[in-house]
């Protein structure tokens, strides 16, 4: 409880002064509370969490050169090909992570932010600002067990599958079932917290948040997976009993800072291996015509021993979400199951013919 | 020394394929590292679609004297190729009308795991002389992001990536 006093008492204290800073130029609606409405961009290249023993505040100088070096990274990306160019070599182009080996897709279709957050008129190194180190403190015994757990759920005959082939995951029966796969490939929710709470850049695209506010409902429409959240103004949280994906989110007005509270969390979304026991304090604080401050703390003594805190700066776009309706080309989805059942059949019958 | 030289070559490789981050599903899972594929032929269809685009091409068979001009006959097949999600491609002013049907382009990239369908991931995906579909190059007048003022374009792009100014 302390703990979370504290970091309460923090959020409030710099929230606070944001706002009494910048009250005069932010719009109203008309029952006097500040309009948060609009689409906002959450691209940055800032880090949840900076490297050890760096200030949270980047200088303009270092700002500007990390920001120069990420425009030319992409002016590489961009470089015309070889007309001339060959097939990528058999057993795969070495690629990492989620492009298994077989690679992504080109660069244009990224869009992942070219600017430092700034907060105060300052750049940020990181989006966590407690621990003031700005590292997300480590998880407890008891998550890195439940995170075990959850990969090793549901050992199947299909193990051997993966050997000698890093395209697939090697988690036991990854591929056995449709709700085996993440959340993301499914079309139910983006991935990397784009929805959350909290809400935070992917740092590939998508990135784009509309906010609709009535006195009664706040809505946060996410541009991934088009997830949409809605929180019940003034009003007390469901029973403990009825969890939500996104959780239960309440909201008050403290002075000119909109504060959301959610809990009642499931097991299925493990914000960076959180339990259902999840609980999110959002602070959104206009600062400007253009911009809202959104600060975000985590609790959850069971996967943290210390709640911490981040923020980051969301500028407002005149751009538009483009509706997401995943489903409809999720050819994908098909694409993977189907391969997995074929790899086995193909597995299967070498273990024959070894056998012979 | 060998292994420093192999990190070099997945590091050329890396680069070399564009962006192979994180995606919105399990790429290595959909393809297989094993069939390696350079499709070239002409557009016949866009599916302007999340959460990824797929551009469908046909390609005319080697053995086939004529092109066949979106038709599905025996001398031509049809592929479908994976690209990322248009929503970035449409805050740029690109639509799914930005690139006529006909168009020819180049893609390489890996079937999938599935041989019996022709379908491929877009690697690259590239006109016939090497340059990238959808940049300013391509004639779709699009802008990278804005962010380098001397980069041009026809639709500047505001409050975009701006990190709060």
């Amino acid at each position: 409880m302390k703990r979370l006093f504290t970091a309460f008492a923090l959020a409030c204290g710099v929230g606070a002064m944001v706002s009494a800073q910048q009250t005069a130029k932010i719009p109203r609606l008309a029952d006097g509370h500040p309009d948060l409405q609009g689409t906002y961009d959450l691209a940055t290249l800032t880090p949840v969490e900076r490297a050890a023993s760096s200030p949270l505040v980047l200088s303009d100088e270092d700002a500007a050169r990390l920001e120069k070096q990420t425009a030319q990274r992409k002016v590489v990306q961009d470089r015309a090909l070889d007309a001339d160019r060959k097939a990528p070599p058999v057993g795969g182009d070495g690629s990492v992570g989620a492009a298994g080996n077989v690679g992504g897709y080109n660069s244009f279709w990224i869009d992942s932010g070219s600017q430092y957050t700034i907060v105060d008129g300052k750049k940020r190194a990181s989006l966590v600002i407690d621990p003031p180190d700005g590292r997300v403190p480590p998880i407890t015994a008891e998550a890195r067990q439940r995170a075990t757990q959850a990969r090793n759920q549901a050992a199947t005959s299909d193990t051997g599958a993966q050997e000698n082939d890093p395209g697939f995951e090697r988690a036991p029966g990854a591929y056995d079932d449709p709700e085996r796969r993440p959340l993301g490939e499914r079309c139910l929710m983006g991935f990397g917290s784009t929805s959350g709470p909290p809400a935070l850049p992917d740092y590939f695209y998508n990135n784009l948040h509309q906010i609709v506010q009535t006195p009664d409902s706040v809505l946060i429409l996410t541009e991934m997976v088009h997830d949409a959240r809605v929180v019940r103004m003034n009003a007390e949280h469901l029973p403990p009993t009825v969890r939500k994906w996104m959780g239960d989110s309440v909201g008050r007005w403290e002075g000119d800072t909109l504060v959301v509270d959610t809990t009642n969390f499931t097991e299925k979304t493990r914000f960076r291996g959180s339990s259902p026991d999840l609980h999110v304090i959002e602070r959104f604080t206009r600062t400007g015509p253009n911009t809202l401050l959104y600060r975000f703390t985590i609790d959850d003594p069971k996967t943290w021993a210390k709640a911490w805190t981040g923020e980051f700066t969301w500028p407002l776009t005149n751009e538009h979400i483009y509706e997401y309706a995943c489903h409809e080309g999720n050819y994908a989805m098909g694409n993977i199951l189907r391969g997995a059942r074929m790899k086995e059949a193909d597995d299967a019958k070498k273990k024959t013919e070894r056998k012979q | 020394m060998k292994s420093r030289f192999a990190a070099l070559m997945i590091g050329a490789a890396i680069l070399a394929a564009g962006v192979p981050v994180v995606a919105h599903h399990a790429f290595g899972g959909e393809f297989d590292p094993n069939k390696p594929v350079l499709l070239k032929g002409k557009i016949t269809k866009i599916e302007w679609v999340n959460p990824h685009t797929w551009i469908h091409l046909e390609i005319v068979k080697p053995d086939a004297k004529d092109g066949c001009q979106f038709t599905s006959g025996q001398k031509c097949e049809e592929w479908m190729v994976e690209g990322g999600t248009p929503n970035t491609l449409v805050r740029r002013g690109i639509t799914k009308t930005s690139l006529a049907n006909g168009t020819e382009i180049v893609v390489d990239g890996y079937q999938t795991r599935d041989h019996s369908l022709s379908r491929a991931n877009g690697r690259n995906i590239t006109f016939p002389d090497g340059r990238k579909l959808f940049l300013g190059s391509s004639g779709t007048g699009a802008p990278l992001d804005g962010a380098d003022p001397t980069e041009g374009g026809a639709k500047p792009a505001t409050g975009r990536g701006r990190g709060g100014k």
